[in-house]
């Protein structure tokens, strides 16, 4: 319990969960506030989804990951402990909302995007470094989102995270994705970064 | 201060971002919503507009991800201690990616404007506002970006502010209505899309909305480069200035890019070598194209009595709702510019100018069917309508046939028939098409 104490404060998990917390919060009431419509836009869906697993990148490093790599510890159930627990975060905070008045769904399409999206990140922090690792979800997102294609199958594989829950292609590219970047993850673990960069973590 | 610029260009974020923005803005052009640019050079300036609302939260991100950099490297404090002024440790920074946000606009232009150099010709001065504001928009994008990232040196900053810039690109149409003329000042992406062929942005616009984003570039730079309150107080006053000039110069009314008409680029110009044919100054660089069919079709419209003697552009435009001047001397024809920047359908052209033979006032309700004007005017061009041009199914089958019909009968009986078609239809009284049967 001490080990899981100081783990999560160097991680800096209090402030990423409060963050995404924040992120829920946020964007619940300005729905709430600015549509009648109890369904909340694929849009909008997808960018908050975003947004929590950009609160929770900066989790993905400690202060000094060339010196944690030199510990004799198994670090491989702790990383997939980690993410799994940063998913069911996301998961569980977007789906509180099916039963209120402003609905973050379908729950398959928040599940599929989150899983996607926070492998793509972990993906990220694994080739090159936590720093940059929202380069490529921030991106191909923001890409998606504004110009989704439905024809032919290779525009639902290039804009997955705005495909329908029913799309297998989308649920083949985030399964990819999400299983590709956790591999990478556990395996690898975050590309340890030069000492003087590694005081992002904040 | 060349050689820090140098310098700060090669160990800056600039360079990266410049490259990630002229791709993904190159991409966009091309592929996000196909080509949607290749009329001419306003359309390619407006389809530059409309993929800012990718490129703008992009500039955010590289810009707040520069800002956070000193924090990043933990040299904040060895910083600080240097007995210099702030402003002229971050001037460097401003203008390397002042420079690597301009470079990747004007790039990205260039990419889409080597797609239609070939024909389009028509190059007013809206285009070089219309491109200037685009380039201010991502100039006050990335230097708000170096701001924010300064003042909250976290990583999530960067993704997150970009985020937040394309959600209120997003929102502002719904936030301002029913005052969409507010969004037209704050939004450089508003009524951008889909620009026809005689669109322009009014110089007052563009005026405004380079006021707004002016105003928001130096308030950026200032808090960049603060380093007290003071400062950083002061800072609110050109975005709030500019705020004021900006909704004080913009017109109040709503459509207003999308109701506007270039008088010039509508106004028709004549072929030199033959002046029956005109189009509009916008297309004059399809002539090439359009004469040889023109001529085709003025010699099939010869046979009839009394028939066009001059085929020109149709500049009618839908919003504001005015019509081309109706003349029976004049065959109209529709303008299409394909995707590859040439005249869409070639081999159809001549077809659709006769066509225009066997028109009717717009507001006439027996007006001649568009199957019974195709096999006319295939008989008077004297080739057989091939299905392949003819785009609803039902009219090629009809075409096909009354034109055979049509070719059965002596010359000077089918001519009869399709003088009479003529005749009716710019009358406004169509009865029952080429052989009676209703339509």
């Amino acid at each position: 319990v001490r080990w899981l104490g100081l783990y999560l404060r160097s991680r800096r998990v209090p402030v990423a969960v409060t963050a995404a917390a924040v992120v829920a919060v946020l964007m619940w009431t300005l729905w709430s506030v600015n549509s009648d419509t109890r369904d909340v836009a694929p849009q909008t869906v997808v960018l908050t989804v975003l947004l929590m697993v950009v609160a929770l990148t900066a989790t993905f490093s400690g202060p000094d990951d060339a010196l944690e790599s030199t510990a004799a510890i198994a670090w491989l159930p702790r990383r997939l402990a980690h993410v799994l627990a940063g998913f069911a975060l996301i998961a569980l905070l977007l789906l509180v909302t099916l039963t209120t008045g402003a609905r973050f769904g379908p729950a398959w399409m928040v599940l599929r995007d989150t899983a996607g999206l926070l492998g793509l990140t972990a993906l990220g922090a694994a080739v090159f470094g936590t720093a940059r690792s929202w380069f490529l979800p921030l991106g191909w997102t923001l890409a998606a989102v504004l110009f989704p294609q439905f024809e032919p199958l290779a525009a639902r594989v290039l804009t997955w995270q705005m495909q329908e829950p029913a799309s297998t292609a989308a649920a083949v590219t985030a399964i990819l994705l999400a299983v590709g970047g956790l591999g990478a993850y556990l395996v690898r673990g975050p590309l340890p970064m030069a000492p003087a960069e590694a005081a992002q973590q904040h | 201060v060349s050689r820090i610029l140098r310098l700060e260009l090669r160990r800056s974020a600039a360079l990266g971002a410049a490259l990630i923005l002229t791709v993904v803005g190159v991409l966009a052009l091309y592929f996000a919503e196909g080509i949607g640019f290749a009329e001419g050079w306003m359309q390619l300036a407006m389809g530059q507009r409309i993929y800012l609302a990718l490129l703008w939260p992009l500039a955010l991100a590289a810009g707040a991800w520069q800002g956070t950099r000193e924090r990043r490297s933990r040299v904040t404090e060895l910083f600080a201690s240097a007995p210099r002024p702030n402003a002229e440790r971050v001037l460097p920074t401003i203008g390397a990616m002042a420079i690597a946000v301009i470079g990747a606009y004007l790039l990205v232009g260039l990419a889409g404007g080597l797609w239609i150099v070939g024909t389009a010709r028509y190059l007013p001065v809206a285009f070089f506002a219309v491109t200037a504001v685009g380039v201010l928009a991502l100039l006050a994008g990335v230097w708000l970006g170096l701001a924010v990232g300064r003042a909250l040196p976290w990583l999530a900053t960067a993704p997150a502010l970009a985020i937040a810039g394309l959600g209120l690109l997003l929102a502002l149409p719904g936030m301002t209505r029913p005052h969409g003329w507010l969004a037209l000042v704050f939004s450089p992406i508003y009524e951008m899309n889909m620009p026809d062929a005689y669109t322009t942005v009014p110089g007052r616009v563009s005026l405004s909305q380079a006021l707004w984003l002016g105003a928001l570039a130096i308030t950026a730079v200032m808090l960049f480069a603060s380093s007290g309150w003071r400062l950083r107080v002061a800072a609110l006053l050109p975005v709030v200035v500019g705020a004021g000039l900006a909704i004080a110069v913009m017109p109040q009314q709503n459509r207003q890019v999308i109701a506007s008409v270039d008088k010039s680029a509508q106004e028709l110009v004549c072929a030199e070598e033959d002046p029956r044919i005109c189009v509009s100054r916008v297309h004059q660089g399809l002539f090439s194209e359009f004469t040889p069919a023109a001529q085709q079709a003025l010699t099939a419209m010869a046979k009839l009595p009394d028939g066009p003697t001059r085929v020109h552009e149709d500049t009618t435009t839908y919003v504001p709702d005015v019509y081309a001047p109706w003349d029976t001397g004049v065959a109209l024809v529709t303008v299409e510019v394909g995707t590859d920047a040439h005249l869409e359908e070639p081999d159809q052209l001549a077809a659709k100018m006769v066509q225009g033979a066997f028109a009717s006032l717009p507001d006439c309700d027996k007006s001649a069917a568009v199957a019974d004007q195709f096999a006319a005017a295939y008989w008077l061009i004297g080739t057989e309508p091939k299905p392949a041009e003819i785009f609803d199914p039902d009219e090629r089958a009809r075409t096909v046939d009354l034109w055979h019909q049509l070719n059965g009968l002596p010359e000077a009986e089918a001519l009869a028939k399709v003088s009479a078609l003529r005749a009716d239809a710019n009358a406004c009284r169509v009865e029952g098409g080429l052989f009676g049967s209703a339509s």
